[in-house]
């Protein structure tokens, strides 16, 4: 029989969640078990074997498995990482805990930023130094780099990260010691930072790759277990572990590059809304995923996201291409308070799961987000999973009644508020990755997923000015099937300061060449089909005197300047306003992603009974915007067949989602069940 | 907080115009306008000061030029010169005279507002339905703004006409028409002009961005909301701060420290606080300070008043907005012609130095009130290094301005930081890659200077040290350094940190320099070494773990004698 699943599982620090699809009948299987932190591939492996139990396959019918993890960062987060020391450039030791020589919070004296992974006893020094344009300036003495050894092995340290200056123009001097150490310490984790991120700004540079080598034992470990284990039970699959920037990456460069993992299920999220987006015929979409805690937002254009190449990891630097992702806290368990001017907040401090939301009934006693929405009648009063879990309702009153007391208006009017000021919070995020990118939200169909999104998307809608919301079949699972349809994609880069003078042309090139050639090696080893080959260049641009470079996507000869140079003046002009014609231009970096083709799947088939004229499974009153609550129906997600249509206000119910549909509001069921939501003229 | 406390503030202000919910939202929308135009501005900028370094502020203030909302990055220094620029504009122009599509600019201390020339103020009024209704404002510090000596900083000058270029409020822009007349001024002013060109398009363009934003807000909500939301702001931050004061025990609390010298002559330069607190209100006395000198460290009255709102908010109220609401608290008295409020034709350039000395004289007052906020004396400086030369690569001039960052004092319940920047600054340092990218120079080492962090309980934080030579030219250094004769003090026992200083070195040797060395030459062959001062302890030392002082020396931060000099006991045992 052939190989006809696929399989994308995504570990969270609490749950691993599973999700398979079989490619011919589009059946869907899901599970969902605890994780094992200690080695997150048991969790993975019990849970596969499960899941194939449970849907009635043998895992030797798996064609392919992506894997999204936040094993890297919750180690990041709760520092369980390796013994790292670190060997930089003679009288450069201190660079890594220097940073940028400023503090996290202006007024507050007692924020510091966290101190470096590797402390200053492990940090070591090696005589060598290059210069500005590559030379070397001081050779590199191999007798400092034995020192350096012998103080290694005394202090038995599990991982070691070399970065140098300028080691992204020469990686000779760190390379060499990376040789010399692997040879001398064996079962030592190495990482350069020539290999790890061969870009310009020291600091950055080096933090990244400290924190890779803090990963690496670890998760090398990790990788092993599961490669081996899913060899024995699906000879046949591949296996791909998602990384920060959204393609699927071999086992071998995670287990080099562990740190590429930082982003791994956002970007997974961000895939799956990809993908809904293109069943559904959308092109251009912002997406918001709302937990308990926090919401991601992220900006869809053609199909395809922006990346970010700086971001906080565990309040750390990192560099590293990322999708381009804005997290904030405002989630299901955020919290309203009072500041002590008066004014109403809410957020970012959060019940959490543990004591949760006053409506769970596990201790919580302030008002949360998800006690707003139980008071609104917003969230069914049997409660959350399928009913899996009641909720108190009279707690919720309870609470967001006492801010109605502060406050001095009724409870609903206090509920409403705390969603507004909610939404107000999220939509901040939004601008931050549409409007300050010069990207105009009312142009975008608006994604809510995660358990919470849907509840919280038609204020946002508002705000924003944004007419329409795209509902996916499942949001809450939208990373795992993420993974199902993620392809194999590298990102290479050449980062070098080339003035854009007609002198350019043929460096460009070169540097393009070198890179094509490497990733016609990558399409080797990853043995992707010739026909399922695609790349992108783009090159990092920037006015000779800023700091700061636009993403120029190339779409002719690198030798044609002049249409790069208009290129990057329309973008400087969408992302600042204005651009300098007479100004000299330069490039920083040029970057090539080679990618394979993303997998097909089809779409699951809906429940029998469905139908497009679907009967409300109960009616209950709902606070929309108006003084009264309005008798709503309830509609149960699977009896809505493709093609229903229906008008708000209502509410859709799902096992692992609520949607809410406020008056005025159109829907329809498209051709894969996403619900296209057109929103009612009224609001606005 | 309590549940009380939270029930009087919410009571206290809810009859004063809109809900906490209206305002909180549409603050909400605001804080986004700022934010966003921060970023673009330093994005866009050419000047290594915005770009890199974040030496930059943006604002919205109302039409009566009240400050009413800051990025929440803006420096605290420029907190006073966008509301003296308003001032300024305001005095000079009556309200009928300014029209859309107007943009102002400033930097004078002594008659537009501004704390020293190289920072330009920029204002542009918004409209909305043909009314005033406030102005969207930016501030940016420009590598350059003329004067005798590249980087317009450093010290050795005795009146502001030697620091730079005047601007007294100046209309750029008059109903939307460029003045390409005063544009031409100011570039010629100014060296390298074509960078100068790109951060004065950068913070138009910021300023446009911001009016095209307020302009959607105010079509959403209307003009008459967001007034009555901007006062209700003001309102319940100026509460906020007086509840904050109220928390102090009544009294009057001194404090005096001395500035080492004004690089002019003038030593030992004494700064004398006197605190009366009085229920609700603290009165800063400032009237027993030096005069004015001759060199270039006096503040403004602005700049001083800057500095006390800085050390309110970071001392009683860390988490509160920035606004007008708080600069009503700050109440001076100071002596027109001294260093805390000096007349023209005073130079300023280096005033920095000083505002962070009068934040450490006020945290030295109000330490036995408020023992778990105060810090020892931390480095209380803004090192500057300017080198400057043409560059042999391209026999082009250039420019290189840095300031460093040092010891942060420490605290009650921990060590200070090591090598970073304190109060009311807080400005990046340049990549060593970019340094050596752009300029004909090559960081010969950068790290912490050895047993610069003063002794205590809590330790005070390392200074910083960085040493810098060209390559293949010779070159001009010049610098300006504070707390090089008298050391950052230690709190409640701590020792004091070590002070810093600037070396020549060569192959003659090592020469000392003074603290604010005017156009040094360096030759090829020399370097410059730069160590900033490190700060003060908090506690006795001998209050200090064991387990701490092994972590001392562990770190090498330390050298042996040091600690077994300081912690006898914990060494011993």
């Amino acid at each position: 029989m052939a190989e006809t699943w696929t399989i994308g599982v995504d570990v969270g620090g609490t749950f691993t969640d599973l999700c398979a699809i079989e490619s011919a009948s589009g059946r869907i299987a899901l599970n969902k078990v605890s994780s094992t932190p200690a080695n997150p591939a048991e969790a993975i492996i019990a849970g596969l074997d499960a899941l194939a139990e449970k849907a009635g396959f043998d895992l030797g019918d798996v064609r392919a498995i992506g894997h999204g993890t936040t094993v890297a960062t919750n180690a990041l987060i709760q520092r369980t990482g390796a013994k790292v020391a670190m060997v930089t450039t003679r009288n450069f030791r201190d660079l890594v805990e220097i940073g940028r020589q400023i503090r996290p919070k202006m007024y507050d004296l007692k924020a510091d930023f966290p101190p470096p992974l590797a402390p200053r006893h492990l940090r070591f020094e090696v005589d060598e130094r290059i210069g500005a344009d590559g030379a070397v300036v001081e050779p590199l003495d191999m007798a400092s780099v034995d020192a350096v050894i012998e103080s290694l092995r005394a202090e038995q340290v599990e991982a070691v990260a070399i970065a140098f200056l300028f080691a992204y123009l020469n990686p000779a001097h760190e390379q060499a010691v990376k040789a010399r150490l692997v040879a001398a310490l064996p079962g030592v984790a190495v990482s350069a930072s020539s290999d790890v991120m061969p870009e310009f700004r020291e600091y950055e540079r080096s933090s990244t790759t400290l924190l890779n080598a803090y990963l690496q034992p670890a998760f090398a470990q990790y990788m092993h277990t599961l490669q081996a284990e899913v060899a024995t039970r699906s000879p046949k699959s591949s296996l791909g572990v998602n990384q920060s920037s959204g393609g699927l990456m071999s086992v071998g460069t995670a287990r080099e590059f562990p740190i590429r993992t930082a982003m791994s299920g956002p970007a997974a999220g961000a895939n799956g809304a990809i993908h809904t987006a293109m069943q559904s015929g959308v092109a251009n979409v912002i997406t918001f995923d709302v937990g308990g805690t926090s919401a991601d937002v992220a900006l869809i254009r053609n199909r395809s996201i922006g990346l970010a190449f700086d971001r906080d990891v565990a309040d750390f630097p990192v560099r590293m291409p990322m999708v381009d992702i804005n997290t904030v806290g405002a989630g299901g368990g955020s919290l309203a308070w009072f500041d002590r001017d008066g004014l109403m907040k809410v957020g970012p401090a959060s019940a959490g799961a543990r004591p949760g939301p006053a409506c769970y009934g596990r201790g919580g006693d302030q008002a949360t987000v998800t006690d707003a929405n139980v008071v609104l009648g917003r969230l069914s009063t049997s409660g959350l999973l399928g009913g899996d879990m009641s909720l108190d309702v009279e707690a919720s009153f309870r609470v967001v009644g006492r801010v109605a007391g502060q406050l001095g208006c009724t409870v609903e009017t206090a509920a409403r508020g705390i969603l507004d000021v909610m939404a107000a919070n999220m939509v901040r995020a939004i601008r931050a990755i549409s409007v300050e990118r010069g990207h105009d939200p009312r142009d975008f169909v608006l994604m809510p997923f995660g358990g919470a999104g849907p509840l919280h998307a038609e204020a946002c809608a508002r705000a924003l000015g944004i007419a329409q919301i795209l509902v996916p079949l499942s949001p809450g699972i939208l990373c795992a099937q993420g993974l199902l349809v993620a392809g194999r994609s590298e990102s290479l880069v050449r980062s070098q300061r080339i003035a854009l003078t007609p002198a350019a042309g043929p460096t460009l090139e070169a540097l393009a060449e070198e890179m094509r050639r490497e990733a016609d090696q990558w399409f080797e080893a990853e043995a992707i089909p010739a026909n399922e080959r695609s790349a992108t260049l783009v090159a990092d641009m920037r006015y000779i005197s800023q700091n700061y470079e636009l993403q120029i996507p190339v779409t002719g000869a690198l030798t044609d300047l002049e249409t790069l140079r208009q290129s990057f003046f329309e973008a400087h002009a969408r992302a600042y306003g204005f651009f300098n014609a007479d100004d000299p231009v330069e490039v920083m970096a040029l970057r090539l992603t080679p990618q394979g083709a993303r997998p097909e799947i089809g779409s699951p088939p809906g429940r029998a009974t469905a139908s497009r004229v679907p009967q409300p499974k109960s009616r209950r009153p709902v606070w929309f915007s108006g003084s009264q609550a309005l008798d709503t129906p309830v509609y149960d997600r699977d009896d809505l067949a493709a093609g229903t249509e229906l008008t708000g206000p209502a509410v859709i119910d799902q096992f692992d989602s609520t949607l809410l549909l406020f008056p005025g509001d159109l829907v329809r069921v498209d051709g894969a069940r996403n619900i296209l939501i057109t929103r009612g003229e009224t609001e606005l | 907080m309590t549940l009380h406390d939270t029930l009087t503030a919410a009571t206290a202000t809810a009859s004063d115009g809109p809900d906490a919910i209206t305002v909180e939202i549409v603050a909400s929308a605001f804080r986004s306008v700022v934010d966003e135009t921060f970023i673009a501005l330093m994005k866009s900028a050419y000047s290594t000061n915005i770009k890199e370094r974040h030496d930059h502020s943006t604002a919205i203030c109302d039409r009566a030029g009240r400050l009413i909302v800051q990025a929440e990055m803006s420096l605290p220094i420029h907190l006073a010169s966008m509301t003296g620029l308003m001032q300024a504009v305001l005095t000079r122009y009556a309200p009928e005279d300014i029209r859309e599509g107007d943009i102002f600019v400033a930097n004078d201390p002594h008659v537009a507002g501004g704390t020293h020339l190289p920072d330009i103020n920029y204002a542009a009024p918004i409209f909305v339905d043909g009314r005033l209704l406030g102005f969207v404002c930016n501030i940016a510090h420009h590598a350059d703004i003329g004067g005798m000596v590249p980087g317009s900083m450093a010290g050795g000058m005795s009146e502001i006409y030697q620091e730079g270029l005047r601007i007294p409020v100046v209309r750029l822009f008059r109903a939307g028409e460029l003045q390409q007349d005063i544009l031409d001024l100011l570039l010629l002013n100014a060296r390298i002009p074509q960078e100068r060109r790109g951060d004065h398009f950068a913070q138009i363009a910021a300023c446009r961005l911001g009016l095209r934003r307020v302009g959607e807000i105010a079509e959403r909500y209307g003009a008459a909301l967001i007034e009555q939301v901007w006062d209700s702001l003001l309102t319940r931050t100026h509460a906020r701060m007086r509840a904050a004061i109220a928390g102090l025990p009544d009294g009057v609390y001194r404090f005096e420290d001395v500035m080492d010298d004004d690089g002019c002559g003038t030593s030992d330069i004494p700064i004398r606080l006197e605190i009366t607190v009085t229920g609700d209100r603290a009165v800063f006395d400032l009237r027993g300070s030096a005069p004015q000198v001759k060199g270039n460290i006096n503040l403004t009255r602005n700049a001083a008043k800057a500095a006390v709102a800085y050390a309110l908010r970071t001392l009683l109220d860390p988490e509160i907005a920035n606004n007008e609401g708080i600069l009503d608290c700050c109440e001076l008295l100071t002596e027109p012609g001294s260093i805390v409020d000096c007349i023209a034709p005073a130079p300023v350039a280096q005033r920095l130095n000083t505002s962070q000395r009068l934040v450490d004289v006020i945290i030295g007052a109000l330490a036995p009130a408020l023992p778990d906020a105060a810090v020892g004396a931390s480095n209380g400086a803004n090192t500057t290094a300017v080198f400057s030369g043409i560059d042999p690569r391209n026999g082009r001039p250039y420019l290189y301005l840095e300031t460093l960052g040092g010891g942060a004092g420490g605290r009650s319940d921990r060590d200070g930081k090591d090598g970073v920047q304190v109060h009311i600054t807080n400005t990046s340092n340049l990549p060593i890659e970019a340094i050596e990218t752009e300029y004909p120079l090559r960081v010969v080492s950068y790290g912490f200077v050895e047993d610069s962090g003063g002794a205590g309980r809590y330790r005070g934080g390392a200074g910083l040290r960085r040493v810098i030579a060209p390559v293949e030219h010779d070159c001009t250094f010049n610098g300006a350094g504070e707390r090089f004769a008298h050391a950052p003090w230690g709190i409640f026992g701590g020792t004091e940190g070590r002070p810093g200083r600037f070396v020549l070195t060569g192959p003659e040797g090592e020469t000392v320099l003074v603290a604010k060395p005017s156009a040094v030459p360096l030759r090829r062959d020399q370097a410059v070494i730069v160590e900033t001062p490190g700060s003060g302890g908090y506690g006795t030392p001998a209050e200090r773990s064991a387990g701490a002082v092994a972590e001392d020396a562990l770190s090498g931060k330390y050298t042996a004698a040091f600690l077994d000099r300081n912690y006898p006991a914990q060494r011993r045992g």
